[in-house]
């Protein structure tokens, strides 16, 4: 069991009971999402309940892999649960953290923890080792604190009258650290049942999609805390050492060979990250420092000289921006002064006073304002223009059709945003609609139907806000719809972003579009001999090949991202621009690192093929949920609107006999052809192609005959002669 | 070699009534850097009759380049102890989401004393000056009888000895001399798993006794590319 603790926590709020699961009854699922949905499988008698009903079960779990050296892989932890913000059905989701939380729970003893029921009052569960106590929040005023509040107050209950940087004593063993427990916690928003509620880890670690923070308020969970002195076992410690000496000198540029053009790449989703650059949309002042999460060698996030917007990074970033002439002058400024740096020549003062001026840290304060009330950035992102085109209608302001005082001529400003999550928390106005979800909100106002024809809503799947469209960018689309939430996996933005770019810049791409294709192509287990699959041409949209993107796509991050748990922004890591010939560390890296620390004998394709085992699982608690092949659809404004991305991607593309880089981004899905595309996945997954429901075969194939059984006495199991059609 | 008499200095716990024979923080820098001018002359520094040659070896940490992903603690825990364990690092991390940079974060590493109270104080000399080694200050657990006098006497906080619970001893950076669990040989002359594996250069190895401040050695490792990166080099 090297690599686990060997135990699992399981916490019955309604009881106050705790108990423990033995890993070794999960191991085969190899760790993270897989040990969840299996365990959520279990112990859900009844998949129809709703994310607040007292029996949904969230897991929260680990790989082998966190807290150790792996790399990319020691941070992060996957949490699950039927969720709050899909629609029309809530789906079983997930949502990972990165930060330390994960790799304070393993040196715990914990591999992951299962919290079941609901407590009557108010609780955080304290966890120091082996000792673990469900308290009141009560004995800390915690509940109604935000989130860092709600940190901090732990902290110094742990610490007692010791201080941090000091070696404490927090546990019985005797053992002592000088780390602060690592928590996650809700604030206000996931207390008040806000279905957009996130969970919140340190300062800017965010469990966003799935409205968690409201399941967690639901059974009244304000906080997990988790100091951990002991142990990871790793199978081969020379061989860890070794794997990731050998990943930094064949797949990472050194850190003192930067320069402008480096940076771009390296720091490039997707890619192993070479550089502590951060992925930050605002300027970022000079004061600062990289900041990274457990165990990686290159941080994405930054801490300041004024701490305001600490951690944040990504969308919490890029939420609040773009309103006025004024803020997209001030980005524009703001890039200048970055590209100046980049290049070795110092930004003017006057640069620096002109961007201070235009937009004074708004960005980093709206960061710090939904970290601490505990809400997802993303709904924000598009909900907040959404709310604005409403008002520059004339259809949503003081006296309107849907009535509201938020000061819209503040948009922009520290004042808009603070009104707008007052009113959400407060549940008061529109306030009540939105804490719903913007989906939720439009349906509410009666304008679902409409703005989800005209895109003005621009929710592109199951009621959640775009983020790569669908009409372009096809792996991110379709998997996302024949999923359960935006799956906010980047493994294939370098396959258009790569020629887009150095297209733009005018060097060209590195490789023709042949050796481009089958640089990714070649390593995709079990079908590698398709080019194909990556062209994302007009003519290949719907096509055999395509399916099998997808369904390769989805079962490489079933296992490799979501189970073992490597990073999203590293991994699959295809294209490296410091790799011999561009060939990334993606089929080598990961299970050179999984043996290293487990001991076993884990294949690149291995892994796979129990990702299509957890995905599988996965779509049987879909369909027990009520899913069917009907709802798997786009919004209206997929199909009817075109893309406004002008050509601005460039893919590898087959044509008459050639590869040639093309263009896209300006056209729409057809609906019949997806139809078929649909039919295609299906039948590639062995499902019924009629409904989407998993056969029988295909599930005992695959180990699962006892979820086979549960959806035929659902009435829901395929049928195996509904493997074929006619397209 | 002649050596220089100190013998007013006489280690301390530090929770040891006021005395002007405690060794406080305040003394123990003001007599590191009389030491150090000392061995600069050539002279070996002496506690009351012990006699403490320099090491021949010293980690640099620069707190304003740490980025906190602990990667130093994991490797030193692992190539010690062929396993993870933060509380058995022999550096330490320490940081503060919420804070102000350059507040947030600290590396924490044992210094190699010039004058090792923790040598000094240790009654049954695990605790010693490896002369073999390149004068490392190390412990020989078995003769260690965990009284914890070297955790108490170490003038820094946290502590630079760290404490075995399990196993009731206490263990130290030994410079990797003695790491089975990794292909390199440690040691002064050797390579040290925190400075190999620390992903920002933000660990570095000197043979020159450093300067010393009231917050660390005097270390800037921050370069030109720290620079082009956007981030502070002052």
């Amino acid at each position: 069991m090297n690599g686990y603790t060997g135990k699992i926590l399981r916490i019955n709020l309604s009881r106050a009971a705790i108990s423990t699961i033995d890993t070794a009854a999960y191991a085969q699922w190899g760790g993270g999402h897989g040990m969840g949905s299996a365990i959520f499988f279990d112990l859900v008698k009844d998949k129809t309940i709703t994310g607040l009903d007292p029996s949904n079960v969230m897991t929260i779990m680990t790989s082998p892999l966190t807290g150790t050296l792996a790399f990319g892989a020691g941070s992060r932890i996957e949490l699950q649960a039927i969720g709050l913000q899909a629609y029309p059905l809530p789906w079983f989701t997930r949502s990972g953290i990165g930060g330390r939380f994960g790799a304070m729970l393993k040196f715990a003893g914990w591999d992951g923890i299962v919290i079941e029921g609901a407590s009557d009052v108010p609780v955080w569960i304290d966890i120091r080792d082996e000792d673990v106590r469900i308290r009141p929040c009560s004995e800390l005023s915690l509940w109604g604190m935000d989130t860092v509040q709600c940190q901090e107050t732990i902290w110094a209950f742990i610490a007692g009258g010791s201080r941090y940087g000091d070696w404490i004593q927090p546990l019985k063993s005797g053992n002592r650290t000088t780390q602060r427990p690592a928590v996650l916690a809700i604030g206000p928003a996931g207390e008040r049942l806000i279905k957009i509620a996130s969970i919140i880890h340190d300062s800017g670690n965010a469990s966003g999609q799935g409205g968690f923070g409201a399941i967690w308020g639901a059974k009244k969970l304000k906080a997990i805390s988790v100091i951990g002195t002991g142990d990871i076992l790793v199978a081969d410690p020379k061989a860890l050492f070794e794997a990731r000496r050998w990943a930094i000198s064949q797949y990472t540029f050194p850190l003192d060979s930067i320069d402008a053009t480096k940076s771009m790449w390296a720091t490039m989703p997707s890619n192993l990250r070479s550089f502590p650059m951060p992925l930050v949309f605002w300027k970022r002042p000079p004061d600062s420092r990289p900041q990274a999460c457990f165990g990686c060698q290159a941080g994405c996030r930054c801490r300041y000289g004024d701490a305001i917007g600490n951690e944040s990074s990504c969308k919490e970033t890029g939420f609040y921006q773009f309103y006025k002439l004024r803020h997209m002058a001030a980005n524009a400024v703001g890039n200048t002064i970055a590209f100046l740096d980049s290049i070795g020549k110092k930004s003017t003062a006057i640069l620096d006073e002109l961007y201070e001026r235009m937009l004074p840290i708004t960005q980093r304060r709206a960061a710090d304002i939904i970290q601490r009330s505990g809400i997802n950035a993303g709904e924000f992102e598009k909900g907040i223009p959404y709310l604005r085109d409403l008002n520059k209608l004339g259809v949503l302001g003081p006296g309107k059709d849907i009535d509201t005082d938020l000061p819209f001529d503040k948009l922009g400003e520290i004042e808009f945003l603070e009104r707008l999550v007052e009113i959400i928390l407060n549940r008061e106005g529109i306030g009540e609609d939105i804490a719903e979800g913007f989906t939720r909100a439009a349906e509410r106002w009666g304008r679902l139907e409409k703005d989800l024809k005209t895109g003005l809503l621009n929710c592109s799947y199951w009621g959640l806000p775009m983020h790569y469209d669908p009409r372009v960018s096809l792996e991110w689309g379709y998997g996302t719809i024949l999923g359960d939430r935006d799956i906010n996996e980047h493994c294939f933005n370098p396959l258009y972003m790569i020629p887009m770019i150095t297209t733009f810049m005018g060097s060209g791409p590195p490789l023709p579009a042949e050796e481009f294709a089958h640089l990714y192509t070649d390593r995709m287990v079990p079908f590698q001999n398709d080019p194909r699959m990556v062209d994302f041409s007009d003519d290949n949209m719907y096509s055999e090949s395509v399916a099998k993107l997808v369904a390769w796509h989805r079962r490489y991050s079933r296992f490799w991202k979501h189970s073992a748990l490597f990073c999203d922004l590293q991994y699959p890591d295809f294209f490296n621009w410091a790799a011999p010939d561009y060939k990334g560390i993606t089929g080598e890296g990961e299970p050179r690192f999984f043996n290293a620390v487990t001991g076993t004998a884990m294949s690149f394709a291995d892994g796979i093929e129990l990702g299509r085992k957890i995905w599988n699982l996965d779509n049987a608690i879909w369909v027990l949920q009520g899913r069917h092949r009907d709802m798997v659809k786009f919004p209206d404004y997929i199909y009817d609107t075109t893309s406004p991305w002008w050509g601005t991607f460039h893919c590898p593309a087959y044509r008459d006999g050639t590869w040639e880089y093309v263009p896209i981004g300006t056209r729409s899905l057809d609906r019949e052809k997806f139809e078929q595309f649909k039919t295609l996945y299906y039948r590639l997954e062995g499902w019924d192609t009629t409904t989407g429901w998993p056969t029988r075969s295909t599930l005992e194939s695959l180990g699962l005959g006892y979820v086979a059984d549960e959806l035929e006495r659902d009435g829901k199991i395929g049928n195996p002669n509904n493997g074929s059609c006619e397209l | 070699m002649p050596s220089a008499s100190i013998s007013a200095l006489t280690p301390a716990h530090k929770g040891c009534a006021a005395s002007s024979t405690c060794l406080t923080r305040r003394n123990f820098l003001k007599w590191s850097g009389i030491v150090i001018i000392a061995v600069g002359a050539g002279v070996s520094p002496v506690v009351g009759r012990t006699r403490f040659p320099i090491c021949h070896g010293y980690l640099l940490v620069d707190t304003k380049k740490c980025q906190g992903c602990m990667t130093c603690m994991l490797a030193c825990a692992l190539a010690h102890e062929g396993k993870h364990n933060l509380s058995r690092a022999r550096i330490q991390v320490v940081q503060n989401p919420f804070e102000k940079y350059p507040d947030d974060t600290f590396q924490m590493q044992c210094r190699q004393c010039v004058v090792p109270a923790c040598v000094a104080s240790c009654p049954t000399g695990a605790l010693h000056v490896d002369t073999a080694s390149g004068n490392v200050r190390r412990v020989d657990t078995s003769l260690c009888n965990g009284c914890e006098q070297c955790v108490t006497a170490c003038p820094y906080t946290p502590s630079r000895i760290v404490w075995n619970a399990a196993a009731r001893l206490s263990q130290k950076c030994d410079l990797c001399i003695n790491t089975p669990y990794w292909n390199e040989t440690g040691g002064p002359s050797g390579k040290k798993a925190c400075v190999e594996l620390c992903p920002m250069k933000a660990i570095a190895f000197t043979t020159q006794v450093p300067e010393q401040t009231d917050t660390g050695y005097r270390t800037n490792l921050r370069d030109k590319s720290w620079a082009i990166m956007g981030y502070p080099t002052d």
